[in-house]
C-alpha cells in the first residue's frame, strides 16, 4: 500500500505540469484575449468615488451590440440571457443611455465602447462648471459668480466622467479585433423576429476590479491600517505629480520664503487633462496649445534677457493635475505661503495664464480677468494697484498684439475667471493676474477633457505620405497661429518685466520649434528632435512609457523627481534647452558641478542631453545644458495635511487594482453547463465508492499476488 | 495517540487536562474533548472513571455552546454594521476585504 501511494504520488507530481500545460492550451482555445482596451477606472475624493468596477472575478456577460437607445429594451427588459455585455458605438455613448443602463445594472454586465479613429460633432464626459467648488468664487467671494452662475464655461460637459458606474466599462479600439467580436455577435447572439438566440452565445468578460471603495478618507485609513495585517495591501494612491518651473534669472534653491526687494512676473499654463477612459487624455486643446505657447514665449525670451534683462525677473511654472481640483497650483501657493518655496506671495508681481489658445479660428484672443477684485473699492493702495496694473497689462497687450492679425479684447465687465490656475492664487492673495484664452464666454473646445480632444481638434494635418521626420519639421497652420500668440506672450512678459522698450520688436516665437513640440506632444513623442533633448538614460522612457498620442492624465503622485511622469521630466527638458545655456563641461563635471569655480547646484540645474547623433561632424553629441529649471512636487496638500476631507484642497485618489483584462468566448446554455458539473460530480462519487471497495476488499482481490499486508497499519 | 489503548485513569486526567485547559479562551479544546471522549462517555460501558468523564465531556459541550452563540452573534453584528461603524471597524479588522465598503 504504501508503494502504491508512493507510486501514485509520483505519477501525480510528473503528471503535474503536463495537466498545467494542457489546461493553458485549453485556455487558449476557450477565450481570446481583447488587447486594445482602455478601462474606467475609480478615483476617489472626499465625499464620492467615481468611475467603473467589476466584481473580484471579472463580470460576464452576453454581448449585445446596440443599434439605438430604442434597442436598449432587449438587453434591460425583455432578453432572456441576463446579464448583457453592451457593445456600443461611440455616438450612442451619451448619457441618457448611460444612466438608462445604470439604473438596471442587474441585468447588465459591463460596457464596452467602440472608439472609432474619426471624432464625432462634440463630445464632453466632463462637468459643465469644471473645478467648480475649489476655484475663487464661493458664498464669500463673488457669490454671484459663483457655480458658473453668469458663464456656462463647458455647456456641452455631460457629465460622465464624474458619474459611478458598478460595473465595468470598456474603451475598444476600432481595429479588426473589434470587427472579430461584432461577427461573433452577429453569428451567435442576433435576435431575429424578437425571438431568443440559441445557445451557444458569444459572451464577454472584463476586469476591472478596485481595492478603493467609498472616499479618500476610508482609502487612504485603509492604506494605513492595513500595514498591521498579514497580507499589506495598498488600496489607494493620490493623484499628483511634479510642477516643472524655471526663471530667466536663477534663485539660489536653499533660500526659501520671501525675497526682499524681488518682484516676480508668473507666467503658467497646465499640464495635464483627463478623459473618461483611464489613460488616453490627450488634452490637445485642453492644456497642450498653452503650454507649447508658453514654452514658445520662455523660448523667445532667452536671447532678449540675456542681453538686455528685465527689471523684474520672470519665472514660468507648468502645473500639473489642475483637472483634478488644481493640484499643482494649490500646492505651489500652499509652498509659498508656508516658505517652503524659493518665493512667496509678496513676491508674485502679477500673473499671465495662458489658457486654451489653439482654436481661435482667425478671431481674438480675450484677456480674462476678476471682476470681484476689479471692482472691489473698499479695500487698500493694493487693489488699486491691481486695476493700474491691469490697464498697463492689457495696453501692452494690445501694443504687443501689433503686427499680429489678431488682436487682444476684454470678455466684458460681469464675467468670472474662466477656470484657471490663477483662481488659486487670488484665493489666496489679491494677486494682479490675466488669463489668455481663445474664447469669450463659453469654451471654443467641443471636447473638453475627452479623448477626442486631439491633433485633429486643433486642425493639425500633414499632407499625406509624409515620414515621422518629415512631419516633425513641416510647418503647420497651427504652429503658425499658436507661434503668433507665443510671440505676443513674450512680448507682453518682456513689458510686464519693466523690459527694455527698444528691444521689444527683436523678441518673436520661433514657428519650427512650435511645429515640433506639437508633433512630438500630439503625435508622436519618441521622435529624433526630443531625443536629442534628454539624457541618453532616459531614452528608453520615450519610447517605453509614452503612448501614441501621448497620455496627459496625471497619475498617481510619486515622491522622487526621478521618478516623475515622463510627460513631466519631457517638459522640464524642453524648459531646460529652451531656456539654460550649453556648456562645455564634460559628463562628470555635468554631475558633479559644484566642484568647478563657477558652478553651482544651488543655483541652476545641470542636465546632461543626448544631442543630435553626430554622423557628418557637423552636429552636437551629448552636452551639459545649465539651466534654472526645477520641478516642485504637486501633491495636494491635502495629503501633507493629512485633511483627506478637506473641502480647500483637490483630495483626489486613485484606487489600485490587481489587473485589468477583458476577453471573449462561447458559452453554452446553463442547463449543459449543468448536467456537465453533474457528469463530473457523478463520476467522482463513483470513482471515491469502487476505490473504497477494492481497499476494503484488498486482501481477497490482491492475497495471491502479495505479501499480507503488515502489521504495523 | 489511541485512546483505546489507555488505561481508565490516564484518559480522564487527559480529559481533565483538555477540560481545564479549554478555561484559558481556548474553545478548540473544548470541541476536542467533546469529539474525542464523546465514545468514552456515553457509548462505553460503564467504568469508574466514566462518570467524571461524561461532566468533564458535558461542560465542554456547553462552554463550546456558549461560546459559539457569543461568536455567532457578534461575527453576525460586527458583518452587518461594519461598513456604518467606519472608522472604528476599520481598526477592529484583521484583513479588510478591497473593494467593498
Amino acid at each position: 500500500f504504501i508503494s502504491d501511494c508512493y507510486f501514485h504520488c509520483i505519477s501525480l507530481l510528473t503528471l503535474a505540469p503536463v495537466y498545467y500545460v494542457n489546461s493553458n492550451s485549453v485556455a487558449q482555445k476557450i477565450y481570446v484575449e481583447v488587447n486594445n482596451t482602455v478601462p474606467c477606472v475609480r478615483l476617489l475624493n472626499a465625499t464620492h468615488q467615481i468611475g467603473c468596477q467589476s466584481s473580484i472575478s471579472g463580470d460576464t456577460g452576453v454581448i449585445h451590440v446596440l443599434e439605438s437607445e430604442a434597442d436598449l429594451e432587449w438587453p434591460l427588459t425583455k432578453g432572456p440571457n441576463p446579464p448583457y455585455m453592451i457593445l456600443l458605438e461611440s455616438h450612442l455613448f451619451t448619457r441618457s443611455i448611460m444612466m438608462k443602463i445604470k439604473k438596471e445594472s442587474s441585468r447588465i454586465a459591463g460596457v464596452t465602447v467602440v472608439v472609432p479613429n474619426t471624432s464625432p460633432s462634440e463630445f464632453s464626459p466632463h462637468t459643465t462648471c469644471p473645478n467648480e467648488n475649489t476655484g475663487v468664487y464661493s458664498d464669500t467671494y463673488g457669490p454671484h459668480l459663483a457655480h458658473c452662475n453668469t458663464t456656462v464655461w463647458n455647456p456641452l460637459g455631460n457629465g460622465l466622467s464624474y458619474e459611478e458606474f458598478d460595473f465595468p466599462v470598456f474603451s475598444l479600439k476600432e481595429d479588426k479585433q473589434a470587427e472579430a467580436i461584432k461577427q461573433c455577435y452577429y453569428d451567435h447572439n442576433r435576435v431575429v423576429n424578437g425571438s431568443a438566440p440559441q445557445y451557444p452565445l458569444c459572451a464577454m468578460q472584463l476586469f476591472s476590479h478596485m481595492f478603493a471603495v467609498t472616499d479618500t478618507a476610508t482609502c487612504m485609513r485603509r492604506n494605513d491600517v492595513i500595514n498591521f495585517s498579514i497580507n499589506p495591501e495598498m488600496v489607494c494612491d493620490p493623484l499628483g505629480d511634479f510642477n516643472v518651473w524655471g526663471s530667466i534669472r536663477p534663485y539660489n534653491r536653499s533660500q526659501l520664503g520671501h525675497r526682499d526687494n524681488e518682484s516676480v512676473v508668473m507666467a503658467a499654463a497646465r499640464l495635464d487633462s483627463r478623459a473618461f477612459f483611464w489613460d488616453v487624455s490627450t488634452g490637445a486643446e485642453g492644456s497642450i496649445s498653452g503650454f507649447v505657447t508658453l514654452l514658445a514665449a520662455a523660448h523667445a525670451l532667452r536671447d532678449v534677457t540675456q542681453v538686455a534683462p528685465p527689471t523684474h525677473n520672470i519665472l514660468f511654472a507648468f502645473f500639473q493635475g489642475e483637472a483634478f481640483d488644481y493640484i499643482g497650483s494649490s500646492r505651489m501657493v500652499y509652498d509659498m505661503q508656508n516658505g517652503k518655496f524659493v518665493i512667496d506671495l509678496d513676491n508674485v508681481h502679477s500673473l499671465l495664464e495662458i489658457g486654451q489658445v489653439g482654436l481661435r479660428n482667425g478671431s481674438d484672443l480675450f484677456l480674462h480677468s476678476d471682476p470681484v477684485s476689479r471692482m472691489n473699492d473698499t479695500v487698500n493702495d493694493q487693489v488699486r494697484e491691481h486695476e493700474r496694473y491691469r490697464c498697463s497689462l492689457i495696453h501692452r497687450h494690445h501694443s504687443s498684439a501689433t503686427g499680429a492679425n489678431f488682436s487682444l479684447v476684454e470678455p466684458g465687465v460681469s464675467q468670472p475667471l474662466p477656470p484657471s490656475s490663477l483662481q488659486r492664487f487670488l484665493r489666496a492673495q489679491n494677486i494682479p493676474g490675466i488669463v489668455l484664452a481663445d474664447h469669450r464666454a463659453a469654451f471654443n473646445n467641443k471636447y473638453y477633457e475627452s479623448y477626442y480632444d486631439n491633433a485633429d481638434n486643433l486642425n493639425l494635418r500633414y499632407p499625406p505620405n509624409m515620414t515621422a521626420e518629415e512631419q516633425l519639421e513641416f510647418l503647420t497652420d497651427t504652429a503658425m497661429a499658436l507661434t503668433e500668440v507665443a510671440t505676443v506672450v513674450a512680448r507682453a512678459l518682456y513689458k510686464q518685466a519693466g523690459g527694455d522698450g527698444t528691444q521689444v520688436d527683436n523678441i518673436k516665437a520661433d514657428s519650427k520649434t512650435v511645429t515640433q513640440m506639437l508633433f512630438g506632444f500630439l503625435v508622436q513623442a519618441n521622435n529624433s528632435w526630443f531625443q536629442a533633448l534628454i539624457p541618453p538614460e532616459l531614452k528608453d522612457m520615450l519610447s517605453l512609457l509614452l503612448l501614441i498620442p501621448p497620455d496627459f492624465y496625471v497619475g498617481v503622485a510619486s515622491s522622487s523627481p526621478a521618478k516623475a511622469k515622463p510627460l513631466t521630466r519631457l517638459v522640464q527638458f524642453l524648459l531646460a534647452n529652451l531656456t539654460g545655456t550649453a556648456t562645455n563641461l564634460t559628463q562628470d563635471q555635468c554631475q558633479k558641478p559644484d566642484d568647478l569655480p563657477d558652478e553651482s547646484v544651488q543655483m541652476y540645474s545641470y542636465l546632461w542631453v543626448q544631442g543630435t547623433v553626430p554622423h557628418n561632424g557637423t552636429e552636437k553629441g551629448p552636452f551639459c545644458v545649465r539651466a534654472s529649471v526645477r520641478l516642485s512636487q504637486a501633491l495636494s496638500p491635502a495629503f501633507d495635511l493629512g485633511e483627506y476631507a478637506s473641502r480647500n484642497y483637490s483630495t483626489w485618489t486613485e484606487s489600485r487594482w490587481k489587473f485589468i483584462k477583458a476577453r471573449i468566448f462561447l458559452v453554452a446554455s446553463r442547463d449543459l453547463e449543468m448536467l456537465t458539473l453533474g457528469v463530473g460530480v457523478a463520476v467522482l462519487f463513483s470513482s471515491l465508492l469502487v476505490t473504497y471497495f477494492i481497499s476494503t476488499k484488498a486482501d481477497v482481490l490482491f492475497s495471491s499476488a502479495r505479501e499480507p499486508a503488515s502489521a504495523a497499519y | 495517540m489511541n485512546l483505546e489503548r489507555l488505561p481508565n485513569n490516564e484518559k480522564l486526567s487527559l480529559c481533565r487536562k483538555y477540560y481545564l485547559g479549554g478555561f484559558a479562551f481556548l474553545p478548540f479544546l473544548w470541541l476536542v474533548n467533546v469529539v474525542w471522549f464523546f465514545k468514552e462517555a456515553f457509548l462505553k460501558p460503564a467504568y469508574t472513571e466514566q462518570l467524571q468523564i461524561k461532566t468533564y465531556v458535558k461542560r465542554s459541550g456547553l462552554g463550546l455552546l456558549l461560546w459559539v452563540a457569543v461568536l455567532t452573534t457578534w461575527i453576525t453584528i460586527f458583518q452587518h454594521f461594519r461598513a456604518e461603524w467606519g472608522v472604528v471597524a476599520d481598526y477592529l479588522s484583521f484583513t479588510i476585504p478591497l473593494g467593498i465598503p
